[in-house]
């Protein structure tokens, strides 16, 4: 069995930071930065898909010699894109997955609205989906598994409502 | 969970805009923003008529009050992201992470 590549995400979101890529960063990794508890090997990013900014994504992808988890050839432009409801790659950093339309969201543009930069270390601040946002997407899939993550999720909200903090 | 941000999920998941959710119900664009923002409370009769307008029903019963307790996850929020994500990469070389 190959070896698992070592989950880097600073290495992972810093080659979309140096090609400029505008995304919204979802799914596990985003949830632990908003404070919830789980562990997750790989990142989620809603990309814009301006045509730029899919050109620039191809780079920062090529750049981590990312490659298709299920073994076909890597097209990453916009017509295929859109065609992804997933599109899984494996990197020498993690795995990456680029989802142009989350379900129960409208993708990049309805998540940027109340999307916030985060402060991660390494110089790195992404933006990431909101809790709101995030929980809205954990509850569409409609996915047993994942009442816990949705029940941290309205927990964190509430929370922070009673701290005073809008998320 | 408040009545604002169940209304602006559902909403959402139904793909309307605020104007087409306030068509549906004979409402103004500018009422259902107030009511998402949680300026003015919808009362729960309005908020299920809502609700259906999207698509979805609430399904409500009486359970036992039981206070948040999750301390520990409060205290996690309480971190700097950074630091949250530094807990995570740690656990991460130490247990088996779940998918998803």
């Amino acid at each position: 069995m190959a070896e698992r590549p070592r989950f880097d995400p600073y290495e992972l979101l810093g080659a979309l930071e140096r090609r400029r890529v505008a995304y919204i960063l979802i799914g596990g990794f985003a949830r632990v930065i908003q404070g919830t508890e789980e562990l997750t090997l790989g990142i989620d990013i809603v990309p814009s898909m301006r045509d730029e900014n899919v050109r620039r994504l191809a780079q920062a992808l090529d750049d981590l010699g990312a490659e298709r988890a299920d073994g076909n050839g890597l097209d990453v432009s916009v017509p295929s894109l859109g065609e992804e409801t997933v599109l899984a790659l494996r990197t020498d950093r993690g795995e990456l997955k680029v989802v142009p339309k989350p379900v129960g969201t409208r993708g990049y543009d309805d998540l940027r609205w109340h999307a916030t930069g985060e402060h991660i270390g390494k110089g790195l601040r992404p933006r990431v989906a909101s809790v709101d946002d995030l929980a809205r997407m954990v509850a569409a899939l409609g996915r047993e598994q994942d009442i816990p993550k949705l029940l941290q999720l309205r927990h964190i909200a509430e929370f922070e409502l009673s701290r005073g903090i809008e998320l | 969970m408040t009545a604002g941000r169940l209304l602006r999920e559902a909403r959402l998941r139904a793909g309307l805009s605020q104007g087409e959710l306030g068509k549906r119900v004979g409402r103004p664009r500018t009422q259902i923003a107030r009511w998402e923002q949680d300026a003015v409370d919808p009362g729960f009769g309005t908020l299920r008529e809502l609700l259906r307008a999207c698509g979805f029903d609430l399904h409500s019963e009486l359970v036992p009050y039981e206070p948040p307790q999750d301390a520990r996850l409060e205290k996690n929020v309480l971190l700097a992201p950074e630091r949250r994500v530094g807990r995570m990469l740690r656990a991460v070389g130490r247990r088996t992470p779940t998918r998803g």
